[in-house]
């Protein structure tokens, strides 16, 4: 991979610097580059300031009108209330039991998700047999499916394995679904790697799982970044599944914000809604921020070479 | 309908959610309330049913006027995993009756002769073939309009005493700069206000016809028509804000004086206690305007799924003999804005709406002028009362004609029939 | 040395399809059996729990009579195709001035991604405020002293799918400023760099030479933005609720509140049904596609 990080560091479009005139239209420019680039910025920022400054604004405050505009006085009354008072039915705890119940979800179902995925695109990439392309395209189909019209029977399904209403019912289904998305990202990524090298390996004794084990593992790390933060996103922001096949105390986050946030007979509290939305966001938000390098890279080390 | 049975028996037959509610004789309660005063009302019930030896497991399911819940509810049931006791609006609870899902409280009805302590109006929604399924906690009103005095004492306007006296009182709001009609242009917001008219112009038998037995005669009726007309002269008396507004910030414009007034069930009262505003002094609250007196309702029950387990019936009867307590029944409607379900709870702790809600709702009993409110499912079943809000909601933001706001809803009933 | 094929070897020839065997059970469970149990019940009668009787197309009959359901398909059109056209242009856009060695390149790329990962639930309620003519964008230019400003899209039935839109593209340019991005850093620079000496201009050497060479980063953000496109329910529960008067109603909204909230199961199968036969149509050839080259790539 040293060769992406090599690429990504010298990357440039080099300029024409030769003459004066061209200079100076260079630097013409860079300003309406820097112009375009900030203005986009801008838009993009502006609703996570109507959420930032709402969180910290009195409720009296916006009712009275002010929803967008600075607060006349800053407050993180809101934040608290979020992360452990704000009441989801009878049970005023906050978000912070649902907040580890969606980690407990999302961290299993990403690694399964991801795992499966990963072998999937090495046995379609590696060992093809005839009908693996059929199967690949049988599961590719799955990422359209509009997941509404599979709640009733995959929960008939649920209710058989007995795993109804409980949190690992939750990851089946994550996991499930995820298979999809997963294997369309390993396998675009390992039909760039040579097979020649899978055959040497073969030829040196090496079996179909010490090959994937020692040297297509290794080499998939950009990719198994990319598939985690898109299965992290996707599972972690999911509300429809989490509604749908927990209950009560096992629901996930976005569960209970939509409780907090879906006040349906009786006064919003628009400042703790968009505090306990910045909550349940900072864990994506830390992917997305932290991990956003790595996600280019990882895109760029072959996901994208379809 | 077998295919159900035979779900919830292989769920009881040892899977483990089972075992999991028996431990402390937990009864999950799957409901929609979330806001504070709804979550206020509903501790009154669960902390009377601790003092019966049962706690209460909470599953709050908010948001999309209750389709959230209902989705919940549907898969739990797919699943075979149905919670113990469930809230149920309108028809919501007669289909689950009829797929023979509920557990009859006939016994108890009978044993405490709840049958006579409730209006009988309220009996077609909690029985189905001759058994009971479910008790009803509160009556709401829906047909009411919300004034501030001060601002309807500084354009000079008394309370209306019909739809065109408002109509015509929202030209003084205008003059003194100050929105005639809070609303927003959510369709069901819209239909409270259409099925106001609806009644109150037309008459309780007309309702009866067009919005319950959904008589094609009178569904596309000239007095039809006229309603809609009605309707079409509120278009210009909101505010340009109204757009995706939650009913309870349209009320806040009211109570802080920024418009005139509010049509909306009494569940907006508690914002203007909340402001510590004091009814008939600092705001208004009258029956939407009619020459023929009539009162129009919404309430909550609860019911429970057969479960195979013998604490979680005993919980389930608890549930029942909670809710249907005079005594609970009061607490939980001072919370909660409405009255209480039952006919003989004194009212003397009550403000003057709820007061004035209770002596119209025994006077319409009387003159067989009490029906349920077309918007929040006491009228229809939802795929009807679903096309009524399609098209009022249409009609009201674009600019269809009364004509053919009458045709799409006499075709869109025919296609739900 | 006729001998059998040794165990091992046998096991070496089985495993690939064993280890692959789970996923197509579960896909062939989870996705097609689940397909072919809504196909069952959109020619059933099923309303408030699915019955397993048959009724013909009368719930097909019964959602084409439906005006609903006109918008929502006209509206999943306008939205697919607006939404697609403008999240790749825009992200296209992004990406080719973010790989201009901008020095903040790292906060503008967050800034630009941040919105995938926020949940809709709460960001449409952000957005709703600033389309909201008398809360957000046209009050603020309005008190700037520009009064005649009008943008009051959110509340006209005609104009109000455009701000799904608009909030719909903010949450999804930079997940395909980042696929493009990553499509530029994998660009040989000598490719440029020759074109420049022999004096193209810059916009015409990336009209020519780069944004062809892209190709395979556009299949990849079709394929992600059409999978959102498709999913979009979240956005139009929060930012509109399907209002003003259904005029932003969805395959995926009608189908829920079908299903969910009006009783009408068949009706919903029926709408799920439509749901995927388009989407089939529309995906299965470029499979297929994609497949044949692959295969005649190896």
């Amino acid at each position: 991979m040293a060769t992406n990080a090599a690429s990504l560091a010298t990357s440039s479009t080099p300029l024409a610097t030769n003459a004066r005139s061209f200079r100076r239209q260079h630097r013409i420019g860079r300003a309406v580059i820097y112009g375009s680039l900030f203005f986009m910025a801008a838009f993009y920022l502006m609703p996570l300031w109507v959420m930032i400054t709402t969180s910290v604004k009195h409720l009296d405050e916006i009712y009275a009108g002010s929803f967008i505009g600075l607060p006349q006085q800053i407050s993180f009354d809101a934040w608290r209330t979020a992360w452990s008072e704000a009441c989801n039915g009878t049970a005023c705890k906050g978000l912070k039991p649902y907040f580890i119940n969606s980690l407990l979800l999302t961290i299993p179902a990403v690694i399964m998700s991801t795992g499966i995925g990963a072998i999937n695109g090495y046995v379609i990439t590696k060992w093809r047999f005839p009908g693996s392309n059929v199967i690949f395209g049988l599961l590719l189909f799955g990422c359209f499916l509009p997941f509404q019209a599979v709640i009733l029977p995959m929960a008939q399904t649920l209710g058989i394995l007995g795993l109804a209403g409980s949190l690992p019912g939750l990851v089946l289904v994550h996991t499930v679904y995820g298979i999809a998305f997963t294997t369309l990202f390993f396998r675009n990524y390992f039909v760039s790697i040579p097979d020649e090298l899978v055959r040497a390996a073969k030829i040196d004794g090496a079996g179909f799982i010490r090959i994937f084990v020692s040297i297509m593992l290794p080499a998939a790390l950009p990719i198994i970044v990319v598939s985690c933060i898109w299965q992290f996103t996707q599972i972690w922001n999911d509300y429809l599944f989490g509604a749908s096949f927990t209950a009560g105390e096992n629901a996930p986050i976005t569960v209970a914000l939509n409780n907090i946030v879906n006040v349906s007979m009786g006064r919003k509290e628009y400042n703790v809604d968009m505090a306990a939305a910045m909550i349940a966001a900072l864990p994506t938000l830390f992917v997305y921020v932290v991990a956003g390098r790595y996600f280019v890279r990882g895109l760029t080390a072959g996901a994208v070479k379809g | 309908m077998t295919n159900l049975k035979r779900m919830l028996l292989a769920a009881a037959l040892g899977l483990p959610f089972a075992g999991q509610a028996m431990a402390q004789t937990k009864i999950e309660g799957l409901h929609v309330w979330t806001s504070a005063s709804e979550v206020g009302a509903l501790k009154v019930i669960t902390d009377k049913l601790k003092t019966m030896g049962f706690e209460w497991q909470d599953s709050a399911v908010g948001g999309a006027n209750g389709a959230n819940a209902q989705q919940a509810l549907r898969t739990r049931v797919a699943a075979g995993n149905p919670p113990a006791v469930m809230q149920f609006l309108g028809f919501e609870g007669l289909g689950w009756a009829k797929e023979g899902v509920l557990r009859s409280l006939n016994d108890l009805y009978a044993k405490n002769s709840w049958k006579a302590a409730l209006p009988p109006v309220m009996l077609q929604f909690l029985e189905q073939d001759d058994s009971f399924f479910s008790t009803p906690i509160n009556m709401h009103r829906q047909n009411w309009v919300w004034a501030n005095k001060a601002v309807f004492d500084k354009a000079g306007i008394a309370i209306p005493t019909s739809w065109d006296e408002l109509i015509a009182s929202a030209e003084k709001l205008k003059a003194i700069g100050v929105t005639p009609i809070a609303m927003s242009d959510e369709s069901w917001q819209i239909e409270e206000l259409f099925e106001s008219m609806l009644i109150d112009v037309n008459g309780p038998d007309f309702y009866k016809k067009a919005a319950i037995d959904l008589d094609e005669t009178a569904l596309s009726s000239p007095e039809m028509i006229k309603t809609f007309e009605l309707l079409g002269k509120v278009r210009g008396l909101h505010d340009a804000g109204f757009t995706g507004r939650d009913w309870a910030a349209a009320t806040n414009l009211v109570a802080n004086g920024q418009a005139g007034m509010q049509i909306m069930g009494d569940w907006a009262k508690g914002e203007f206690l909340a402001k510590g505003m004091k009814p008939g002094v600092d705001f208004l609250c009258f029956p939407t305007p009619t020459a023929t007196p009539n009162y129009k309702f919404v309430f909550d029950t609860f019911g429970g799924f057969k479960i195979d387990n013998g604490d979680i019936a005993k919980g389930q009867d608890a549930v029942a003999e909670a809710i249907m307590d005079p005594e609970v029944q009061k607490k939980f409607n001072l919370i909660k804005g409405s009255i209480p379900a039952r006919l003989d709870v004194p009212m003397d702790d009550f403000d003057d709406c709820a007061k004035r809600s209770f002596s119209d709702r025994v006077a319409a009993i009387k003159d067989n002028a009490i029906y349920g409110s077309l918007t929040d499912g006491f009228a229809v079943e939802p795929r009807f009362s679903g096309v009524f809000q399609d098209v009022v909601g249409k009609f009201f933001v674009t600019d269809m004609s009364a004509e053919d706001a009458v045709k799409s809803l006499v075709d869109g009933i025919n296609n739900a029939r | 040395m006729s001998r059998p094929t040794p165990l091992s070897n046998r096991i070496e020839h089985w495993l690939p399809r064993l280890v692959l065997a789970p996923s197509l059970l579960v896909v062939l469970v989870a996705v097609y059996l689940f397909i072919c149990w809504t196909g069952w019940i959109s020619l059933s009668s099923s309303m408030i729990v699915p019955k397993y009787d048959f009724v013909g197309l009368n719930q097909y009959v019964r959602l084409w009579s439906t005006p609903r359901w006109h918008t929502a398909v006209f509206n999943l059109f306008v939205f697919s195709t607006l939404f697609l056209a403008l999240t790749t242009g825009l992200g296209l856009l992004m990406a080719i001035l973010l790989d201009q060695k901008i020095r903040v390149e790292g906060t503008l790329r967050a800034i630009f991604l941040y919105p995938m990962a926020l949940s809709f639930i709460v960001t449409g309620t952000a957005w709703k405020w600033i389309l909201n003519p008398a809360l957000g964008v046209q009050k603020v230019i309005n008190e700037l002293g520009w009064t005649s400003f009008v943008f009051d899209w959110i509340a006209q039935p005609t104009f109000a799918i455009y701000c799904v839109v608009i909030a719909a593209v903010w949450q999804s340019t930079g997940f395909a400023m980042a696929i493009f991005l990553a499509g530029l850093r994998g660009i040989d620079n000598s490719v440029i760099k020759a074109a420049q000496i022999e004096g193209a201009s810059l916009p015409r050497i990336y009209r020519t030479i780069v944004v062809p060479m892209l190709r395979p980063a556009f299949l990849s953000v079709i394929v992600l933005l059409s999978y959102i496109a498709i999913k979009s329910f979240d956005l139009i529960l929060a930012l509109t609720n399907t209002g003003p008067g259904s005029a932003t109603e969805m395959p995926s909204t009608f189908m829920y509140s079908a299903t969910f909230r009006r009783d009408q199961m068949g009706v919903g199968a029926a709408s799920a049904m439509m749901m995927l036969m388009t989407v089939a149509a529309i995906i299965v050839p470029y499979l297929y596609s994609e497949l044949k080259e692959s295969r005649d790539g190896h």
